[in-house]
């Protein structure tokens, strides 16, 4: 991954397309007729994949902490920082668009919702992380310590977020009891369309953390000059 | 055969330091103090704010924050007290993992103790009948457990990061709002007196979280040293 | 017991689709073609931004070469 990767054109290049086939899918595309939701289930494809993006970039912190922990090379911690602040830019996106669309559907932007609370806590976890960083000046040593936190927080967040849900009621469809709004679990049509939606946000979310870790690469090169 | 005697001489460094800990903490009792001042004090200004008794979701829910926050104060000075060359004695004769395992139980111990001085405080201000006593305390030994745990490994990592003790709190909390989220459940459920079938998830999901933090901790611990 | 379930699952499909039919969406806006308008706005707007990712793409490619040299 180091810079071939970085560098090449074709993932990129899918990433765009398939933002392309998101908004045109998302759009136009057969969508199942249920009440309450009616149209705006597709939004499914804009909100829900926020909060993808932003959990894939959250693994990649995580996956980066742990190779500079065995390491201890500084590019490993660069892009464990990067993916932290562009999954808070898609966690802040997800958090907005989902307090649009629950005021519509739930009568309240902010509702108690165990995958709600969950998300927000996420974002509070990955802004303590921010201010753990910037309270350390020594580059090494920072990088190992927010790596620690990084790591342990990833865990916590994993069962806030995917273990607790399934044990209390949520509004959310696939959890607890409501089934009335699972039905779009089933629809394969919409399937076909939410999964690539999911990798073109993650791709664009990828995309953005390579950029600002090349960046900052210049930037360490600048400094060394 | 060598795996052993590594075993059984982590082991003894393991009690040492609990020994340490303890007879530290009774050495210098003023910590101990000033900690029972300050949830007392905690409890009473509930009191005199509330001054009527409180239905059991707010009684539980007050009881835990304020455990929460006697947790911070009293963890997070748990690497702070010591002196720079008990410290470095610390890290190079002894096994770091071994370290944060005796840490964590000796907070895990003050805690619980602080645990049930505080329930038999609250239980004098706020009168509330709780119908199990026996799933009550075991939650609160279980919350006690995972509140230590965490803040433990946070007050660590906060030691390296020029010992702000605000930042305890700042990187612990947002990290205990599952462990807190569970334990409030569990001990709402014991204040109903539900019956323990029902309440058997939450004490499994709190075991489950509580194994999570001590393995993590044993495993990230060491890292923190490599100065 | 099979025709049982057969005539269940009939009436089930059959009072899904009727409850289905009660469902409110925007139909006229999609038969009237005004849809297309909003496609049309929401790609306008996804090429603007893709046009912009490869310019810093570019932009940040080319300022490596030149640390490079």
């Amino acid at each position: 991954m180091k810079s071939n990767m970085a560098r090449s054109w074709w993932w990129k290049i899918t990433a765009l397309a398939l933002l392309f086939f998101t908004y045109y899918e998302g759009f136009l595309g057969e969508i199942p007729r249920m009440p309450i939701l009616n149209e705006t289930i597709r939004n499914l494809y804009f909100h829900v994949t926020m909060w993808m993006a932003m959990l894939v970039l959250m693994i990649c912190n995580a996956f980066y902490g742990i190779l500079y922990l065995n390491k201890s090379d500084l590019y490993f911690d660069l892009v464990a920082d990067e993916s932290a602040r562009i999954a808070m830019v898609f966690g802040i996106a997800g958090l907005l668009t989902g307090m649009v669309w629950a005021n519509y559907t739930w009568g309240a932007p902010w509702v108690n919702d165990p995958q709600l609370n969950g998300t927000a806590a996420s974002l509070l976890i990955y802004a303590a992380y921010f201010i753990l960083r910037n309270a350390i000046p020594d580059d090494s040593k920072r990088a190992r310590l927010s790596a620690v936190y990084g790591i342990f927080a990833f865990v916590m967040m994993i069962v806030f977020i995917m273990v607790l849900p399934k044990m209390t009621d949520s509004l959310h469809p696939g959890k607890g009891g409501n089934p009335g709004f699972n039905k779009y679990d089933l629809d394969a049509n919409m399937r076909m369309v939410f999964y690539p939606a999911v990798i073109a946000w993650t791709l664009l979310g990828v995309w953005m953390m390579s950029l600002r870790v090349r960046i900052r690469k210049i930037e360490w090169k600048n400094e060394d000059q | 055969m060598s795996n052993f005697a590594g075993m059984t001489t982590a082991l003894h460094q393991y009690f040492k330091l609990v020994r340490h800990e303890v007879r530290l903490e009774f050495k210098n009792y003023h910590a101990l103090t000033s900690l029972l001042v300050y949830s007392l004090a905690t409890i009473f200004i509930a009191y005199i704010s509330y001054r009527q008794s409180l239905d059991p979701i707010t009684w539980n829910a007050l009881f835990w924050i304020i455990m929460l926050f006697a947790a911070t104060n009293a963890i997070a000075r748990s690497f702070i007290q010591e002196s720079r060359g008990l410290q470095l004695f610390h890290y190079t004769f002894l096994n770091p993992a071994v370290v944060i395992l005796a840490k964590t139980t000796y907070n895990i111990l003050l805690l619980s103790v602080l645990g049930f001085i505080n329930l038999s405080a609250f239980s004098l201000f706020f009168s509330l009948s709780i119908h199990d006593w026996g799933q009550f305390s075991l939650g609160l030994l279980l919350g006690s457990f995972g509140l230590s745990a965490v803040l433990t490994l946070v007050s660590g990592i906060v030691s390296k990061a020029h010992n702000q003790a605000a930042l305890v709190a700042i990187l612990g909390f947002p990290l205990l709002f599952p462990l807190l989220i569970t334990i409030i459940k569990f001990s709402g459920n014991a204040i109903q007196g539900v019956e323990w079938a029902i309440n058997q998830p939450n004490f499994y999901l709190l075991i489950a979280l509580n194994s999570i933090i001590v393995v993590l901790s044993f495993l990230l611990f060491p890292y923190l040293w490599r100065d | 017991m099979k025709k049982n379930l057969t005539l269940l699952s009939i009436v089930m499909i059959s009072r899904s689709t009727a409850f289905a039919q009660e469902v409110e969406m925007a139909d006229t806006m999609r038969s009237e073609g005004k849809i297309y308008v909003v496609v049309a706005v929401a790609f306008l707007s996804l090429a603007i931004l893709s046009f912009y990712m490869i310019r810093i793409e570019r932009k940040v490619t080319k300022l490596e070469k030149e640390m490079k040299k």
